[in-house]
């Protein structure tokens, strides 16, 4: 008897909360962490297009879902441009800004907090960071910069607003607040598309990957504010602000997630990781800066009932003796490249293995190759079956339809314990 | 030569190499004595990353070391002194493209080993490569990428370099974190590098020399 769409989605929730537990499945999925701009590119749609119009960006993802038949509805990973647009917002470019209508949204690194101003961060986080950090990050937000107010509640009577005066009838204030509007209406747009995705998805039988977002503190310093010139050199010029920064960053992340998912009733949280891979540091600095701020945020979500979702962007093999220590069938671990030998001896029976088919092969290579690639990652795995099949960051933008298709066939086809 | 000032370098201690590095030049000596140490210690620093004794952060502290006192002995060294280059790399990020913390890594290596290397910068058209490799008379050139769209930017670049006569003139590499020997293929390009310490090796390589 085929089953209901309410029966499909229960199904695929437990086979995935099974597969994180360490307990075997009946098959292996396949869900893809997110896609970008995939869906819309092999409609022959251009990427500008999709960030113009989000229920044409949520058109293709529910399309894409239904043609290559993941075992969920993957994230949204298009932001809501026009939102940035009416910002001026600095530190992304997109399609349709000024890159090409072809070119993916990209991320400007950049020291947005200088070293010799991470004194006054530290003294002031959300001072620093309204008057000094969001004005470079958004030309529309200049004015924020000369916001001297007092606390609000010295200013919560009819007599005492009118002190908001100054500072609202400054020049570039009004048009800051025009601004928000227009960043606040294509903002509910890109939310009541989103909202309308999931729904459909959810009636449909296919779960929501995430809501919840967070940052390890490392990150959110290093990425966002001081980038990886700068976090570097603090590393051996100013350790000690380095590691205050991290401790101010890390009840964003951690309150953010727990917020969003009390808020949503949703207990997974999607962990993007960058500057803790092979390569960056050595195990002495990634053991000083980066594993204690990581694991925190990591426990923070086991003890709140969150599961969560690591990202390991670049090579994480050098760190699997760390992985190893965490709490065994907890954590739903995704991959981009590893030692997949490796990570079944260290790792194996701490948590399940997910991604890692190169986007090499999907972009470029054969339906055949990715084909052998997907057994070779379920026979490596078919004893315990702690599996998720997807590439290393969702499904790569370019990704010849055919081999994405190839990967569906194979889980179908080998994936089955 | 003094071991002082590379064992400073090499420990990161920028406060004690520069204070070496004056008290030296107080004490009379040439300059490009102390230069050449310094170079010594870079040198090393990059044959440590390749065997992964040290990582990004040591590079990139011994590049901003290097800086300082390269900025110390300008005013006091008359004539030219430079060591031989090693070779000519044209690197750049392909079009399409704007990620430039992999290729700058390389950048660094590559410059304190000795190659006069010549940084293109990101979202790097087909033609400026063709042009630079033409005025500068590369013998190896560097295209990297972090997008999944490089891969198709490589491939075009290396295609564009060969419509321009030139391919046979130079070695190829690719590097950034999506890229393999499936890419390697696609793109027709030489080789391939997971690091700085791999396109440091193949420019060795392919320069005749030691990485």
């Amino acid at each position: 008897m085929t089953p209901t769409p309410e029966e499909l989605y229960a199904q695929r929730e437990q086979r995935f909360n099974d597969i994180v537990a360490l307990k075997k499945p009946d098959k292996i999925p396949f869900m893809p962490l997110m896609m970008h701009y995939f869906p819309s590119r092999i409609a022959g749609v251009s990427n500008a297009a999709v960030e113009a119009d989000h229920f044409l960006m949520t058109k293709y993802m529910k399309e894409a879902t239904l043609k290559f038949g993941f075992d969920w509805a993957a994230a949204v990973g298009v932001p809501p441009t026009k939102s940035l647009e009416a910002l001026q917002v600095k530190q992304i470019r997109w399609p349709g800004g000024d890159l090409a209508d072809d070119a993916p949204f990209q991320w400007v690194e950049g020291e947005y907090i200088e070293a010799d101003e991470v004194d006054q961060f530290l003294a002031d986080p959300p001072g620093f960071a309204t008057r000094t950090i969001l004005p470079r990050i958004a030309a529309v937000l200049q004015p924020l910069s000369f916001l001297q107010l007092p606390p609000m509640h010295w200013l919560a009577n009819g007599y005492s607003t009118i002190l908001l005066a100054p500072f609202l009838a400054a020049p570039g204030v009004k048009e800051m607040f025009e601004a928000m509007a227009r960043f606040a209406e294509d903002a509910q747009n890109y939310m009541a598309a989103e909202g309308a995705y999931w729904g459909e998805m959810a009636a449909m039988g296919y779960p929501q990957p995430f809501v919840a977002v967070g940052f390890p503190a490392f990150d959110l310093v290093s990425d966002y504010f001081r980038s990886l010139r700068g976090s570097t050199l603090d590393m051996f010029r100013q350790p000690d602000k380095l590691l205050a920064m991290i401790d101010v960053m890390l009840p964003a992340s951690i309150n953010l997630i727990i917020g969003a998912c009390k808020a949503t009733h949703t207990t997974r949280a999607f962990i993007p990781m960058h500057r803790g891979a092979g390569g960056f540091m050595s195990d002495e600095q990634f053991e000083k800066f980066y594993w204690p701020c990581f694991s925190a945020l990591i426990y923070a979500c086991i003890e709140n009932g969150i599961t969560p979702m690591p990202l390991f962007e670049g090579d994480y093999t050098p760190r699997l003796k760390y992985l190893a220590t965490l709490p065994p069938g907890k954590v739903a671990a995704h991959f981009d490249k590893i030692d997949r030998a490796k990570f079944k001896e260290l790792c194996g029976d701490v948590m399940c293995f997910w991604g890692n088919v190169p986007p090499s092969l999907l972009c470029t290579g054969t339906p055949e190759q990715v084909k052998d690639d997907v057994k070779e990652l379920i026979d490596l795995f078919a004893d315990t079956g702690s599996l998720i099949l997807d590439s290393c960051i969702g499904i790569p933008d370019e990704s010849k339809p055919e081999n994405v298709m190839a990967l569906k066939e194979a889980v179908d086809e080998y994936g089955v314990l | 030569m003094s071991t002082e000032l590379t064992d400073a370098i090499l420990a990161m201690d920028e406060d004690g190499a520069l204070k070496i590095v004056k008290d030296r030049l107080d004490g009379g000596e040439a300059p490009e004595a102390v230069l050449d140490d310094a170079r010594s210690a870079m040198t090393t620093l990059g044959e440590k990353f390749a065997c992964e004794e040290v990582f990004i952060p040591e590079l990139i502290m011994g590049g901003e070391i290097m800086k300082g006192i390269a900025a110390e002995l300008k005013p006091r060294i008359t004539a030219e002194h430079t060591a031989e280059k090693r070779g000519t790399v044209v690197i750049g990020t392909v079009h399409g493209d704007i990620h430039d913390i992999g290729k700058d890594v390389v950048v660094m290596m590559l410059e304190v080993s000795g190659y006069d290397v010549h940084d293109l910068g990101i979202d790097v058209p087909v033609e400026s490569f063709v042009a630079a490799i033409q005025e500068h008379g590369a013998q190896v050139v560097g295209l990297s990428g972090l997008l999944t769209l490089a891969f198709d930017s490589m491939k075009g670049t290396i295609e564009g370099i060969a419509a321009a006569g030139l391919r046979d003139r130079v070695k190829i590499m690719i590097g950034g974190s999506p890229v393999d020997e499936q890419i390697c293929t696609y793109a027709g390009a030489d080789g391939w590098g997971r690091d700085a310490a791999a396109a440091l090796a193949m420019a060795a390589d392919w320069t005749g020399g030691a990485a």
